[in-house]
Parts: structure tokens; C-alpha cells; sequence
């Protein structure tokens, strides 16, 4: 089968000498097309590590990663931005949405950085951005809108473009239980629409079953891969 | 544990991950047009920032431009009798370096210059200092500069009060108006001894303040009379050259025949004035005001670029995430700086011309040529680039990895 995301014996370390620090130890593991991952763990367990290495921001020591049968492990750094524009949508943990752009320009933006047209960008954005429930939100700043409110702008600008990866790291972190539940079913519902994989960080066990699966990672090693509890409507 | 509801899941086709690159390859325009609109957005959205660092912008331009202008301003004050006494063709004495009294000559060299082919008109001019008495007693440095009225080479111009023609009077001068009270209060027609000679004023002109004593305008005669200059000597012979006569070998047969003196052509005779200036005090002290002032500009726009970015560091981090470059973040950097440099380029121009006006007196004029108009924005724009990689240095460091920290 043709793997979203196939990570092979990949180790990450840190400084140098007696100051060396293993964040990831020969991890293996595997993402199928469509797929929700929870990665779950303790802080410093490697798992945002292991995120970043997958999102393309950050070289594994030793191992490989494959995204959709592409082996970035072997591409040049310069052509890192290429591949992220290409295949991945980030939701980080604080939302980074730009402060001087409106709504839609934060959206925009990223759709114009893929390569799409003004036009289209402007029509695929606002699309984007009713979906999530901010149709009337377009010209605000992010600082005018709550927490909730910006993560749901930043999973907009994640999926804009129709990425086939999408890597949230901590979406709920920043937010309250409602709005945290209310932002991941918001993830998990875009990304099903539009069969995009999914890879989670988050320490927050309300929304662990929201994945197909749930990964432990402790001490930057894999200690336990489950199927998430869920029901089919 | 919670069982979490699902909806339908879309199948993606299988991902062709060489073609989406390519993809986001294809269309590079759109994303610096992105790029271009997000500099600017950021530089404005900052408006403390974008108010420091155009200060900075502003204040280099101005300065630069208002010690240049002085600078133009001090050379045209001291070339402007050059440029305006209607002689296409100046005969010095040899190591004249200035349009000042100096070393004589004699009366035969304008009969030379008059037989010389192509030359239309010749005459001489003396020009000796004196000084002026003031009514209530001292008296005030002036250079008296005797003109020959048959020519009229080398006569009073910018006149603001009377007319060239008074010279004609007997025993009248023609006196700068912008040193009427410093002389006691002169008006048309006012008596003043001039080198313990009686003489009346008969006219003003404006500027013609070189370095040095005032100019004052009389028929050659009385001023011979009253410097107690030999009548068979001057101090220069002005040419003028006939119409569809080459300049230059007209210049050249002067040479041929004059070998006591220095022939120079107008233009030279200024450029040898600026040369002479410029290497002397002028150029040490307003080449240091003006690096200076383009110095603190460049400090202020580097600090200020580099403070910005240090206070986007997570947006540029995003920026880095979601797949930008290190030329788009170059890009952004430039865009930026180009636009404090233009607007305040613009600012500064603005605020120099409203000086020049408010400060232009006969004294003091700032000169500012359409010349350095024109180039004040390329030079703020080179400015504020080379003060940008500072600030690009920073952000070419940054990991996009930071973002998840």
C-alpha cells in the first residue's frame, strides 16, 4: 500500500559531545491515505520532535521518511519550502496567524503561496472560511477574534489548498474544553471531506478518540499503537 | 473514554507528490506579488516601527540634503560672478584660483585678446579691495569691481534697486542690498566714502557675497581711481566670443598669443573656483556632515529592521513553515526598505525644500540640484537595502522548526 506517511528508524539528537540529547530513537512508524493520528505523550517525550521531522521543519540524525512514497530524507534543504507548500498544512499550537492580515488575507495568502491566482484565492478562501463558520469574520484581524475563532482560521489556512497531509501540533492547547472539542471535531470533519491525512500532537485526552488511532510516544520511542474508540453515523 | 462520532471519509486519489511540486513551482509570480503585499501589510500594520524607522529615513535625507545644499549653495555663492559677467572666455593671472582681487596685469593684454579671431568683444576688470565708511563712524571691507561700460563684460547683475546704466553717473556705485544696514543703512542715492572717496550709490543687486568682501559695481575709471590702480593695469580681461565662434579654438589662438597669463574658458574657470573650494576646507567638512548624516540613518534603519524582525519572529518562522524561502523573506525585507526609502525620501525632500525656502537669504542659500533630487531616492533605497541584511541575516537563521516550540 502506498503510505501518507512511513517513518523508518528514525533517530534525532540534539547538541554535541557530553551535551548530546537523544529526543528520538529509531522510531518507526506509519500513516495510511485519510488516516487521524493521535500522537500522544508526556512533555519532552519527542512527539513534536518526531512532528516537525515528518512537516519537513526538522532533519532526522538517521532514519528515513516517506511522504505518499517520496523519500524526503534524501531531498536537498532547498527544496524543503517546495515540498511543505506542496503536500503539508500546519495548525500550530498558538494558531501564528499573521496579525497585520485580515481573516481572509491569512487564508489567502497561503492559497497564493501554493500558486494559486488572486481571484481563485479570494473565491477559495472565503469558501474556506464560511465553512468554518467565520463567513462574516472576513475583514477582522485575528486579534479581534477569540481563541476559538483563530484556531478555526488557522485550520482554514491548513487545509487551503487542499494539502494532502495536514500536522497539528497541541490545536487545543490555547483554548478552553468547549472550544477545544468544538476546533478538533472542526479538524477532524475538513480533513474526512477532503481525505487528508492527520497527525495530532496534544496532550489533551478529550480528544484522543477523535483519531483513528492513538500513537504513545515516551522517552522518543513508540511505546503503544491502538485504534481510537469511535462509531460510525 | 468517549466514543467520538464519524462521518463519511473521502477517498483521496493516490497523491502524485513530483506534480504538486511542480505545481507550487509553476506560478512564482503570484507568490511574490503575495509576498510584496504581506511586506507591506507588516511594515505598516507596525506603525511605531514603520514611524522610527522612517525617522531614520527622513532624518538621512535631510541631513545629507541640507549640507549638500549648503554646500552647492556656498560654491554657487562664490562661482556666481563667473557664471553671470558674460564672458564666454576669462584671462587670469597665472595661479588664480578665484574671481577675487589678486595679481595685476597689463592694459596690453585686452588689445591682444581684442585682434584675436573669433573674439567678439574684450575688456578689463579690475578688482581691488577697499573699504566703505559708515556714517556713525569704522568702516566695512568691500571689493570694489571696476567695470568697462562699453561693454558692460563683468557688470552688475540680480540688481533688486536701480539699474547697470547708473554707472554712467559720474562718482556712483551699485552695492549689495543684503548689506545695506551693515554699511549704515544705505538707500539709492545715499553718499558714502568708498577708499576715502566720495562716491553715490545708484543701485543694489542681491548674493553676490563670495567668500570675502562684498561686491561692489563702479565704471572702471573710478574705481581705478579709487584702489589706486595703475591706469595701464587690471585684474582680468573678459572675452567674448563672436557668434559661430568654436570656443575652444578661440581659447586655444588666445593661448597661442597671451603666454604671461591663463586662459580659461568660463566653465573651467568655475570648476577650477569648486575644485579649489572643495579641496580646501569646504569638502572635508561638509563630506563628514553628509556621511554623517547618511551614517546615523543607516544605524537607525538597521536597528529599526532588525528590531521589527526580531519582533516577528514567530510570524516569520510561520512564514518559513507554510514553505516561504529565505528569498521571500530577502524579497519582504527589500520590499520594506524600499518603502521607507521612497516615503522618506519624499518626507525629507519635502522638509528640505521647506527649509530652503525659509532660510534662503543673500547670505545663505541652499542649492539643491534636480540632480540630487533625483538621486536622493536611489541612494535612501540603496541605504535602507544594505541596511535590511542585518535583519535578513537574522531571518535567513531562523528554523522553521521554531514554530513548534
Amino acid at each position: 500500500m502506498n503510505l501518507a506517511v512511513d517513518v523508518e528508524g528514525v533517530t534525532k539528537t540534539f547538541g554535541s559531545g557530553a551535551l548530546v540529547f537523544t529526543a528520538l530513537r529509531e522510531v518507526s512508524f506509519q500513516v495510511a491515505p485519510g488516516e487521524i493520528v493521535m500522537l500522544v505523550g508526556p512533555s519532552g517525550s519527542g512527539k513534536t520532535t518526531l512532528l516537525s521531522i515528518i512537516g519537513c521543519v526538522l532533519r532526522a540524525t538517521a532514519g528515513r521518511v516517506r511522504l505518499f512514497g517520496e523519500d524526503i530524507s534524501e531531498r536537498a534543504e532547498r527544496d524543503m519550502p517546495a515540498i511543505r507548500r506542496a503536500l503539508i498544512g500546519f495548525v500550530f499550537q498558538g494558531h501564528n496567524l499573521i496579525s497585520s492580515l485580515s481573516v481572509l488575507d491569512n487564508v489567502r495568502l497561503v492559497l497564493e503561496t501554493r500558486g494559486v491566482r488572486r481571484s481563485l484565492a479570494t473565491r477559495e478562501a472565503k469558501t474556506l472560511l464560511e465553512r468554518v463558520g467565520l463567513g462574516d469574520k472576513l475583514d477582522s484581524l485575528p486579534a479581534q477574534l477569540s481563541g476559538g475563532q483563530r484556531q478555526r482560521v488557522a485550520i482554514a489556512r491548513a487545509v487551503a489548498g487542499d494539502p494532502p497531509l495536514l500536522l497539528a501540533d497541541e490545536p487545543t492547547a490555547a483554548l478552553d474544553a468547549q472550544a477545544g472539542l468544538a476546533v478538533t471535531e472542526l479538524l477532524a470533519e475538513m480533513s474526512r471531506e477532503r481525505g487528508a491525512t492527520v497527525v495530532v500532537v496534544t496532550h489533551d485526552p478529550r480528544i484522543f478518540d477523535f483519531g483513528d488511532r492513538i500513537v504513545r510516544i515516551a522517552d522518543g520511542q513508540i511505546v503503544t499503537d491502538r485504534e481510537a474508540l469511535h462509531e460510525t453515523t | 473514554m468517549m466514543a467520538v462520532p464519524r462521518g463519511p471519509r473521502t477517498t483521496r486519489p493516490v497523491v502524485d507528490v513530483a506534480a504538486r511540486i511542480a505545481h507550487v513551482r509553476r506560478y512564482p509570480l503570484t507568490r511574490w506579488l503575495a509576498t510584496i503585499r504581506l511586506a507591506l501589510r507588516m511594515a505598516l500594520h507596525a506603525r511605531a516601527k514603520f514611524v522610527g524607522t522612517l525617522f531614520g529615513v527622513v532624518f538621512a535625507a535631510l541631513l545629507a540634503n541640507f549640507q549638500l545644499g549648503t554646500l552647492f549653495g556656498l560654491l554657487a555663492k562664490n562661482t556666481l560672478f563667473v557664471d553671470n559677467a558674460a564672458a564666454d572666455i576669462w584671462i587670469v593671472p597665472p595661479g588664480t584660483t578665484f574671481a577675487q582681487p589678486g595679481q595685476r596685469m597689463s592694459t596690453a593684454l585686452v588689445n591682444q585678446a581684442r585682434v584675436t579671431p573669433g573674439v567678439e568683444r574684450a575688456s578689463a576688470l579690475v578688482m581691488a579691495g577697499t573699504s566703505i565708511a559708515k556714517p556713525g563712524g569704522g568702516s566695512e571691507a568691500i571689493t570694489l569691481v571696476g567695470v568697462d561700460l562699453d561693454t558692460m563684460l563683468g557688470g552688475p547683475f540680480q540688481m533688486v534697486a536701480g539699474d547697470p546704466s547708473a554707472l554712467r553717473i559720474a562718482d556712483t556705485v551699485i552695492m549689495e542690498d543684503a548689506q545695506r544696514e551693515r554699511f549704515g543703512g544705505l538707500n539709492l542715492g545715499s553718499i558714502r566714502e568708498v577708499g576715502g572717496y566720495q562716491v553715490r550709490v545708484g543701485g543694489f543687486t542681491w548674493g553676490l557675497l563670495p567668500f570675502g568682501p562684498a561686491f561692489a559695481f563702479a565704471d572702471i575709471d573710478l574705481a581705478r581711481t579709487i584702489a589706486k590702480v595703475e591706469p595701464d593695469q587690471l585684474n582680468f580681461v573678459l572675452v567674448d566670443v563672436a557668434p559661430g565662434a568654436d570656443i575652444h579654438a578661440v581659447k586655444r589662438a588666445l593661448e597661442s598669443r597671451i603666454t604671461t597669463a591663463t586662459v580659461l574658458e568660463r566653465s573651467e574657470f568655475r570648476a577650477l573656483i569648486t575644485r579649489t573650494l572643495l579641496s580646501q576646507q569646504l569638502g572635508i567638512t561638509f563630506g563628514v556632515s553628509t556621511a554623517f548624516g547618511l551614517a546615523i540613518g543607516f544605524v537607525i534603519v538597521l536597528l529599526s529592521m532588525y528590531s521589527s524582525v526580531i519582533d516577528n519572529l514567530r510570524e516569520l518562522g510561520t512564514l518559513k513553515a507554510i514553505g516561504y524561502t529565505n528569498l521571500d523573506l530577502m524579497r519582504m525585507l527589500i520590499v520594506q526598505a524600499m518603502l521607507y526609502a521612497i516615503v522618506g525620501s519624499i518626507i525629507g525632500l519635502g522638509m528640505v525644500a521647506g527649509a530652503a525656502e525659509g532660510i534662503r537669504s543673500a547670505n545663505l542659500s541652499l542649492v539643491i540640484p534636480r540632480a540630487l533630487v533625483l538621486a536622493t531616492p536611489p541612494a535612501m533605497i540603496a541605504l535602507c537595502v544594505l541596511a535590511s541584511f542585518l535583519a535578513f541575516y537574522r531571518a535567513a537563521r531562523l528554523e522553521p522548526g521554531m514554530v513548534f516550540r
